[in-house]
Formats: C-alpha cells, sequence, structure tokens
C-alpha cells in the first residue's frame, strides 16, 4: 500500500492539530493509502514518525502554523501548508501527493 | 456560568483572551462546528462549555458555514496537561458525523454529557 506521512500542528496545540490529523486520516482511508500522522499539541509530540516510515513514504504533509522539526525529510517530496487547509481540503493534498506534484525538500540549514 | 461556578475569576478578560486568538484565525473549523478556546490568566479551572445553535451563527469558518455546535474551551495559563488528552479525543470525534448528530438530536444536558462519556467508544 502506497504511504505517506504527516505531521501535524497548531499555536494552542489542543484541537486543530487532532482535526486535521483525524481529517487526513479519514480522507487516506478513502483513497487507499495509508497514511501515519504524527501530531505536535499542546500534550507534546504523538506518534512520532519513524525513521523508516519516512523512508518508506511516497510523500511527506505538514499541515502546521507552529513550528516542526523539518531536518529529517531532507530529500523527500514535500508539501507546508497551514494546519486549517488539512482541515479544509484533506483529499486535495493527499491526490497531489499520489500525483507527485510535490516539490524535493531541501533542508538550508 | 462560569463566573458564577468561580471557574473563572473574570469574564470581561477571559473573552478578551477568546478574542485575541480568534484574531488569529477564526476557531469556526466547518462542518458546523466552532471550537473558541483561550488559555488564560483569568481561567481558574480547565472547563469545557458546550452550546448550540440550530440556526447557525456566522462564524468565519473555514468553510463558510454558520457554526451549530459550539465548545468553548478554557483553560488556565499553568496546570495539569490532563485535560488535554480529552480535548485531542473530542476534536478528533468531532469530525464524525455520527459523532455531530447525536449532538445534534441531544435534549438534555445528561443527553450531551452522555454523549460526551461515549468518546472512547468513537472509531
Amino acid at each position: 500500500m502506497i504511504k505517506i506521512v504527516a505531521v501535524t500542528a497548531c499555536p494552542t496545540g489542543i484541537a486543530h492539530t487532532y482535526m486535521a490529523a483525524e481529517m487526513l486520516e479519514k480522507a487516506a482511508k478513502k483513497l487507499n493509502v495509508k497514511i501515519i500522522v504524527e501530531t505536535n499539541g499542546a500534550i507534546g509530540v504523538e506518534n512520532r514518525l519513524k525513521q523508516k516510515d519516512i523512508e518508506e513514504s511516497i510523500a511527506v504533509i505538514i499541515a502546521a502554523d507552529a513550528r516542526v522539526d523539518m531536518q529529517r525529510f531532507n530529500g523527500k517530496p514535500l508539501i507546508e501548508v497551514g494546519v486549517s487547509q488539512a482541515i479544509k481540503n484533506p483529499t486535495k493534498l493527499i491526490q497531489d501527493a499520489l500525483s507527485n506534484l510535490y516539490p524535493i525538500y531541501k533542508n538550508e540549514n | 456560568m462560569l463566573l458564577v461556578d468561580k471557574r473563572i475569576s473574570d469574564a470581561k478578560g477571559f473573552i478578551g483572551d477568546l478574542k485575541i486568538r480568534e484574531s488569529l484565525g477564526s476557531t469556526g473549523i466547518g462542518l458546523g462546528i466552532a471550537i473558541p478556546h483561550a488559555k488564560s490568566s483569568f481561567v481558574d479551572s480547565p472547563s469545557l462549555v458546550f452550546g448550540r445553535s440550530m440556526n447557525g451563527i456566522e462564524f468565519e469558518s473555514l468553510d463558510g458555514e454558520p457554526a451549530k455546535l459550539f465548545f468553548m474551551i478554557a483553560m488556565p495559563e499553568s496546570g495539569s496537561n490532563m485535560h488535554l488528552k480529552a480535548l485531542a479525543l473530542l476534536s478528533r470525534s468531532l469530525i464524525h458525523e455520527n459523532f455531530r448528530n447525536r449532538l445534534y438530536k441531544a435534549k438534555t444536558n445528561e443527553d450531551v454529557i452522555k454523549i460526551l462519556e461515549s468518546i472512547d467508544s468513537i472509531d
């Protein structure tokens, strides 16, 4: 099964982070894609992405309005959007990943 | 209501903090849901208030639709993180139509509390 990884985060970290995660998971299920979503919320980081999952994924979706540890995604096709985009258009984000529309991420540091 | 129960110390101050959060972007997340929330020094006990408006209230929601289900979250500036897990679960549950429909149909406060207590068992 095609695998995508994602990270969600929002400023307060109590609601949007989890709604975005749930929306992405729901949309992925419909599209028959496996998605692993790491949530960076007020509780802390949950479901932290494993290096193996990142390597096996075809794309990375960062839906965040807060800082996310990005270095680990070097060289992956990646999209960065606000957390509300993942709540509003989760299906499109995943479809774009499947269509190879994301640029390769290069960490500047 | 929160003031009467002594869960917040200053209603104006707390509402001000809610507005500051709204100014960063509406908490109307679409699907008829809004979750106005703030971490505020005016909050004494972490609280969740449920409200419902069958006609809906314009909330500058992500999908442009009026909000009908409201969960207002009041959190103190510091303190335990215990309630955060529950809020995360609630946020996830709200995405599901079945869960929202039950909240629309609830007739009494007890109904709402029962629905919230059932969150763990929602798929």
